[in-house]
């Protein structure tokens, strides 16, 4: 969720389209992602590079694309929808790409970004959700069992307020900044004009650059992002809530969809005989080296694909059948004789 | 007489190709008058690029064309426009032979029936002589090839041209006498679209009529050439369309082309009677009408054919008429390919009643259908009604043309054998009416 509008919020949006990004390229698909965005840079009249989002300076990085798929945008991203989504109290009119459609077997990775304060966060510059309400609606989404584990991460000045009130079990919080802390912005572009990383948000991107679907890597690492030589806020995190030892929490059971799989190096014989038989296990498949979270989808190939141009030729049946009628039909009515004026 | 048609058909080219250049070909192309669903240049184009792209062109409503014109424009779709400037003059020199083959039966006829006295005294002035006739094939090359109507045809890029040009072909084959080419020729006008299947009758007649043979039902001569004629045709058409079966192998092409001639599913709007009729018409009541309205096309052959059994080439223009008027998806170009015939029946105009009237309801109505058109469609202060009235206007003149020279025809017979001065018993002039 990016709560931000207006050109100067550029890197708020930078900052959700790279998670986004990044949460795609380790498995996820659109259809499991609520994306709210004011969704207003990329085609900005502001935008010196119009269409185009950038993440990191000299524009090496394009977050926006067509393969963006914004849920929520503009004018809808307010707290009320916000709330609803995570409830799931949404009139039925509204289509499937808006809502949660969650259960009590899913991870939920929520990352909100923004302008904040002491238990506050601006929606819009028009309206605030406060850390009471979003503690309640968590343990909203616990009471109807919309979650099995949760991750709140937060990139906003003070943004460990907003983790202080949150009471509903199996959630674990990060922050970018403590109580009276601001969380700075990362690097300026002169070519666009304004900043286009958050420090935190930046940081956690590289490190989630080098986790791929069969990473190993657990929440400790992620705990130790940004220390303050480099983010000069002061990250902060919450496990109290969680049950499992974050030690033994993998990255990609939030930021990805991983299976659990075992993979057999075994050959197992199928045999036609027995009819109530399993099938393989599928095999999982994973990026023999890490992607740039720009190059996750072959986008110009998918778009540009023509089906293969094969000309059709008409079946030379039909064209022997064809000119031998019109010859036997030129020989019946002049004659045979003619035959040695043409050969 | 090569030099003034070679000279026409320069001026024509150089019409057409004028044309071609201008920024008028896509204007013309699109007009709905030019272009039916059935011989659009749009739909061939679309239909060959289906075919590259691997499917078959008949799935969708797209293209109703036969599989040889598949087979035609797969190898000519880059000269696409020569193709048609060749078609028109093709037919043009077909138009031209023909009748000037005709003129000659004419003239031997004539004079057969002059020796044997069956004409009456005082018609010398109704008596055709060569001199008057000489120029009669050149007339009828040019009115095809600088006819407004062709020309439009041909800029359009619309298969009609094609189609005419094998009506032509069949036209010319009938007159020089050859069964053989002439029901090969009328088998692929009839595979091209359906409805050139009436021509069977005057082609046959006018066989009939130059092997000498009577047409009397009781005659076994009579019997056995139609037998013939019948067997070729029929042979003929048969071989045509499997051969178009071997060419995307699959039978797709018959419901294409054929089913939607006859069950007329596209209500685009055309110059012709059936769209607007089916437009509004509640679906419990269209396969009636459908129906009603191709008897209408094919009902006219056998009553013509009993009474114009002496005058084949007539029955074959009226023929041509009848189907230009009343097919489902009608074209200017259909209309180009009787009006060339005019010059044909040139003698008759002195019995032609409301020659004035008709010529000024068929040009008024021509320009006034691009005036309601854009009137309905584009400014939308007008509507349907308006072209519907257009078009009926277009055809009534079209009808009333045709029964025109139709009285004008069997006048002047009744007057060749009856005299031009005609009395009564008692001696009073006496007026023939027509009931």
């Amino acid at each position: 969720v990016c709560t931000s509008r207006f050109w100067f919020n550029y890197r708020h949006v930078a900052n959700t389209l790279s998670v986004y990004r990044s949460v795609k390229r380790l498995g996820i698909p659109d259809s499991h992602i609520v994306l709210m965005l004011a969704d207003d840079m990329a085609c900005n009249p502001r935008n010196p590079k119009p269409a185009t989002v950038f993440s990191h300076k000299n524009m090496e990085l394009n977050v926006y694309g067509d393969d963006v798929e914004v849920d929520y945008r503009s004018y809808e991203v307010t707290v009320e929808n916000f709330l609803r989504v995570l409830t799931g109290r949404i009139p039925p009119s509204t289509p499937r790409s808006k809502r949660l459609l969650s259960d009590d077997r899913s991870n939920i990775l929520i990352y909100m970004t923004g302008h904040g304060g002491n238990g506050f966060l601006k929606f819009q510059d028009s309206e605030e959700i406060t850390n009471v309400e979003l503690a309640d609606a968590f343990e909203q989404m616990w009471q109807k069992r919309r979650y099995n584990e949760l991750l709140f991460i937060i990139d906003t000045c003070q943004g460990a307020s907003m983790y202080e009130r949150f009471y509903s079990p199996n959630i674990m919080a990060l922050a970018s900044s403590q109580v009276g802390e601001d969380s700075l912005s990362h690097q300026p572009d002169l070519g666009i004009g304004v900043h286009l990383m958050d420090r935190y948000t930046f940081y956690v991107l590289e490190f989630l650059e080098e986790i791929h679907p069969a990473s190993q890597t657990n929440m400790n690492d992620l705990f130790q992002v940004c220390p303050k030589s480099l983010c000069v806020s002061t990250p902060g995190h919450r496990t109290d809530l969680f049950q499992r030892d974050p030690q033994n929490v993998l990255i990609t059971d939030f930021f990805g969809s991983v299976r659990k799989v075992e993979i057999t190096a075994e050959t197992i014989s199928l045999d036609p005989n027995l009819t109530a038989f399993e099938s393989k296990p599928p095999k999982e498949e994973f990026a023999a080296e890490p992607l740039k979270y720009a190059e996750q989808l072959p986008v110009a190939q998918i778009i540009h694909q023509k089906p293969k141009q094969k000309d059709w030729h008409p079946p030379g049946g039909f064209i022997l059948g064809l000119w031998a009628l019109i010859i036997m039909v030129f020989f019946k009515t002049y004659g045979i004789k003619h035959m040695k004026h043409i050969f | 007489m090569a030099a003034p048609l070679v000279l026409v058909v320069l001026a024509a080219v150089t019409v057409r190709a004028a044309l071609y250049r201008s920024s008028l070909a896509a204007f013309i192309s699109e007009r709905v008058e030019v272009a039916s669903p059935l011989n659009a240049w749009k739909r061939v184009v679309e239909g060959l690029a289906l075919l590259d792209l691997g499917v078959s062109p008949y799935s969708g409503a797209v293209f109703h064309e036969t599989p040889l014109i598949i087979y035609l424009f797969h190898f000519l779709i880059e000269y696409a426009e020569l193709v048609f400037m060749i078609t028109d003059v093709l037919t043009a020199v077909a138009l031209y032979l023909a009748i000037q083959d005709f003129n000659k039966v004419v003239f031997k006829k004539q004079k057969l029936l002059i020796e044997l006295d069956k004409y009456a005294s005082d018609v010398a002035e109704l008596i055709r002589t060569p001199m008057e006739m000489h120029y009669i094939p050149l007339k009828v090359a040019l009115f095809y090839l600088l006819n407004p109507y062709t020309v439009m045809s041909c800029v359009a890029k619309s298969t009609c041209s094609i189609n005419n040009t094998v009506i032509a072909f069949f036209i010319l084959a009938t007159i020089k006498g050859s069964a053989f080419l002439s029901a090969i020729f009328l088998a692929l006008a009839t595979y091209q679209s359906l409805y050139p299947v009436t021509l069977f009758a005057p082609a046959l007649l006018y066989l009939l009529q130059r092997q000498f043979l009577p047409v009397k039902l009781k005659s076994k001569s009579f019997w056995l050439y139609t037998m013939q004629y019948a067997a070729l045709y029929l042979c003929s058409l048969v071989v045509i369309i499997c051969l178009s079966f071997f060419l995307l192998n699959s039978w797709d092409f018959i419901p294409s082309v054929y089913g939607f001639i006859l069950s007329v599913p596209d209500l685009t709007p055309n110059i012709g009677l059936f769209w607007y009729f089916f437009a509004e018409m509640f679906e419990h009541f269209s396969l009636f009408f459908v129906c009603v309205f191709q008897i209408n096309v094919f009902f006219y052959t056998i009553p013509l054919a009993v009474k114009l059994k002496e005058h084949p080439m007539f029955f074959m223009f009226v023929q041509i008429a009848i189907i230009s008027i009343f097919k489902s998806y009608p074209t200017v170009g259909d209309v180009a390919l009787y009006m060339a015939f005019l010059p044909v029946w040139s003698h008759l105009y002195r019995f032609l009643q409301n020659i004035f009237i008709l010529s000024c309801v068929l040009i008024v109505c021509s320009l006034l259908f691009p005036v309601l058109w854009h009137l309905w469609i584009y400014a939308g202060s007008a509507n349907s009604n308006f072209y519907y009235a257009i078009t009926l206007t277009f055809n009534i003149g079209q009808i009333l043309l045709i029964s025109d020279y139709f009285y004008a025809f069997l006048r002047r017979e009744y007057y060749l054998t009856h005299g031009l001065y005609l009395q009564r018993q008692d001696g009073t002039e006496a007026m023939l009416v027509l009931k």
